[in-house]
Order: structure tokens, then sequence, then C-alpha cells
């Protein structure tokens, strides 16, 4: 099933200087801690000026698709999924 | 002109490689969510049963379904289908990311459309790897630096026709080479609408002169071509199938266009009005943002009966401010003899000129509107499309979302710029 949401959420995340990258660790959604074990994708657009930075990521059976808005440094989360048709 | 009639399969060494990312939407998906991985899903216009799809997955593919079907149509063959609505900005990033690891092999190259490009390795250093390893190369790393889901199908050759036709021989993940050794034996197993830009008609036309196959297609003379076709295409076939170049040509910019198709039932002028002044918003923010003007505008419906009125006129002096198009285009839609029930709207604009407004009119007109439009749009470009909009647009705040154009890269090649 495939959900859209529109919520904050807390999300631990590491830079890692060498490849210049930001990776998402756990994500605390719904008063449960998610751990990340998998992004399949990092990508960025601009909504007027404002730089977001989307991470496609899974934590074990559980998509989330995280909005990192740059101006606030603010976490979204926008979407969750479990793979499986609606 | 004078044709060279006596030509041999060009005997270069092949120098041309075109690169596909396969089923580009649906994979960028699953790339993405490693959830929706080895199972049938599609990328549609809009996740609705008449939403056309876009793109399936290689796994949705082999159950039957194609591109163009309806949604519904796609579901009757696979019911476990799912369907994603288009998330541009991830396929424009993917492109980008291609982009550069190409860069890293020549810097003569092309994007055809988001998900394909021509390489031109002649003169390169990189081209002493052997035209293959290169190939195998730039899989690898497509792997390894972008995603490990995307898989590419390549093809090697002496123009840019056969290298578009290697790439197309094996699919999903090939890696394919048409040469002066080869390619009579690859010819014997294809047949004429296999070939880009042939399809059911122009076979006809072939043959009617005779021509069923390739093989026949190849060794006819250029008469019997050009009497075929009744023009010099003929001519360019016959280059294109013997190895020589007559595809390198860079078409300008020539219009700017937007289209919607309608969820809802709407036929009347006051009904679609709205959705007309939202697609010339677009249409013209894209292109006084790239630098052109337009002195004509053209508006299409497609009614759900099937049937097709369009209309376009050009006008008095260039147009720029999205108010002047938006009155021209109304003009256009209200000359419609028809109030059928609409399926699809589209607006383009055409007879494009680079802007200059040096020459201003007597009274500032001009100038007022030009930096009328112009604060608008610096207005859009902070705070996102739409954020200023003519009362006319209330209600369509989720009507004609953000799309990729199929074969269109020109606005890509600005994103980049300004990236």
């Amino acid at each position: 099933m495939h959900l859209k949401v529109d919520v904050p959420v807390s999300v631990i995340f590491v830079y890692d200087p060498k490849g210049a990258k930001v990776s998402p660790l756990k994500v605390r959604w719904d008063g449960r801690v998610y751990p990340i074990t998998k992004i399949g994708l990092h990508h960025h657009f601009r909504m007027g000026r404002t730089l977001h930075h989307i991470f496609s990521v899974v934590s074990d059976e559980t998509f989330f698709r995280l909005n990192l808005n740059t101006d606030n440094l603010s976490w979204r989360l926008e979407e969750v999924s479990d793979g499986l048709p609606d | 002109m004078d044709y060279l009639t006596n030509l041999p399969f060009n005997v270069k060494p092949p120098t041309l490689m075109h690169i596909d990312l396969n089923s580009c939407f649906a994979t960028i998906e699953q790339q993405a969510n490693p959830l929706l991985r080895n199972r049938p899903i599609a990328v549609a216009a809009y996740n609705s049963p008449r939403g056309c799809i876009l793109a399936p997955s290689i796994e949705a593919k082999k159950m039957g379904v194609k591109t163009g079907m309806q949604v519904k149509e796609g579901k009757l063959l696979c019911p476990s289908l799912q369907i994603l609505e288009p998330d541009p900005w991830k396929y424009r990033n993917i492109h980008v990311q291609l982009r550069d690891l190409i860069s890293q092999y020549t810097t003569d190259f092309s994007p055809k459309s988001i998900d394909e490009f021509i390489l031109n390795f002649e003169g390169f250093p990189s081209f002493k790897l052997g035209m293959t390893q290169i190939g195998q190369e730039i899989k690898a790393k497509i792997k390894k630096e972008i995603g490990e889901w995307l898989t590419v199908s390549i093809g090697i050759g002496p123009n840019r026709f056969l290298a578009k036709l290697a790439a197309g021989l094996k699919k999903p993940d090939g890696l394919e080479e048409i040469n002066s050794q080869n390619f009579k034996e690859i010819y014997s197993k294809l047949s004429l609408v296999d070939l880009n830009g042939i399809k059911s008609a122009s076979a006809i036309r072939l043959n009617n002169v005779g021509i069923y196959n390739l093989d026949d297609f190849y060794n006819a003379p250029v008469p019997k071509l050009q009497s075929a076709f009744q023009s010099i295409i003929g001519y360019y076939w016959y280059l294109r199938l013997r190895g020589w170049e007559i595809d390198d040509v860079d078409f300008g910019r020539k219009s700017f266009g937007n289209m919607y198709s309608l969820p809802i039932t709407a036929s009347e002028p006051e009904q679609l009005s709205p959705l007309l002044h939202k697609l010339v918003e677009k249409s013209s923010f894209r292109m006084r943002r790239a630098g052109y003007s337009a002195r004509g505008v053209h508006v299409a419906f497609l009614y759900r009966d099937h049937s097709f009125w369009h209309h376009g006129s050009v006008g008095h002096q260039q147009m720029f401010a999205s108010n002047d198009i938006y009155k021209h285009a109304y003009k256009i839609m209200v000359a419609s003899p028809y109030r059928k029930t609409v399926a699809n709207i589209s607006v383009s604009l055409f007879d494009l000129k680079k802007s200059d407004f040096s020459q201003l009119d007597l009274f500032n007109e001009i100038t007022k509107k030009v930096n009328l439009s112009n604060a608008i749009d610096k207005i859009k470009e902070k705070w996102g499309d739409f954020i200023i909009t003519p009362a006319m647009m209330l209600g369509t705040e989720d009507k004609v979302p953000d799309r990729v154009a199929f074969g269109n890269i020109k606005e890509l090649e600005q994103f980049i710029c300004t990236e």
C-alpha cells in the first residue's frame, strides 16, 4: 500500500566528508523508531529558491520518502509504502 | 544536388555509441524504492483507469503491458500491476548524473531525450580503450555510482542511426555493435518496421516498389528509393543503411507547449478557460525564462468521442506577457464550433524570436508589460511556480502538474545551466 503523507519527523543522519554524502540512519515516525537499512535514491530540486533534498529509503519492509528543506533544516515524511499494490 | 549512388558500407571503425536507459521512469522508481524491484509496476500520466502508461517496468513488459496503453488495459493484462505517477525531478537528477558520467569519456555527446544519449568518440583518447570496453565500463559505473538497479542498452555503430538500431537489438542491458563485418547478418534478422523511422505507412510505400525486407532495402538503388518516398528522404535512407552520417542535425527550439488531460467533464468555455489560462501561464513562463517571445498561438482539443479540433493563429506583434497570450488563446478557443466533452487540451506558442525589446513603442506600453512579466517571473523563481496567479486560475491548483516530455530535452539543458 502506498500512502501519501506530509508530517514532520525526527531524523538522525550522518555526514561523510569523504564522498561529501549525507545518509539518514534512523527516522522516528508515529512514536516508533525505524532504522534505515537501505538508501534507494537521493535527489534534489528547487521549489522557488529553496533547495530540497529527497531521500528514498527503506527500513526492512517499509519505504519512506524523506524531504530535507535546506531553508529551515526541517525533515518531513512525504510517502510511506510497503511496496505492495493498493 | 549530386548523389553518390555507388557507395559501399562505411568501413571506418565505429565511433558512435547510443545509450538508452531501459524502462527509464519505471526503473528509476524501482531504484528509489527497492521494495518495488522484481514487481510489475508502471509509471502513468495519471493513476486513473484512463491514465496513459508512460513506462512499464521490465517485469510488467513481460506480462504484455506496453507504453501508450491505458491503466485499465494494463491491469487487465496484469492484475498486480502497481501504478505510480511521474516524479520528474527524480528522472532529471538521474539524467544529469548520467551526463556527468558520460562526460568523463567524451565531451562530444548530446542527449536525445531524458533517457537517451548519443556519444562520439572520434579523436578522443578514450577511443583507444575500444568501444566495447568503454561500453562495459560505462555500464559498470552506472551501477556503482548512480544506482545498482539501473541498466542501459548500448549500441555501437558507424553512424547515429545504426548505433541506435544496435542499442535496440538487445533489451534490457544489451551491448551490441553494427559494423561493416556483421551488418548483413543483422539486417537479415530484422523487418522494415524494426527501423526507427519506418512505420507501417512507409513500409507500404517500400512494398509498392518491391522492397519487402531489409536486404531489399539495402540493395535498392537510389532512384528506386526516391520513387518510394517521392523525396530526398529516399537518398537519406540509402546513406543511413550504409553507415554514412546524415542525422547529425540539431533542431533548434520551435515552440513551447503544455498539455493537460482532463479527469473531469468539461465542454463549455467558462469551464475550460481556467485550465487554458494555467496552460498559457506554464508555457509562457518557460518561454520567457528561455528568453523568447512568440507571435503565434495554437490551441488543440481532443474530445472524449476521439474527434479532434485545433486552430493556430499569428498575432500582429511578438507576445511576451501571459495575459496577452491568454487573450489570443481564448479567442481561438471560443472560435471552436464544438461544445463536446474535452478529454485533452493543449496550448503551444510558436513563431518564436529571441526577446529583444530595444525598439520600444511610443507610449512605453511594451516596457511596462515586460517589466511586469519579469517582476512576476522573479517572484515565481523565488517562491515557486503559481505562487502568484490570475484570479481566473482559482481552483486549478492541482491541475496541469509538472511532467517530463518524451524526446524533449531542451528544458533539461536550461535546468543543468541553472544548477
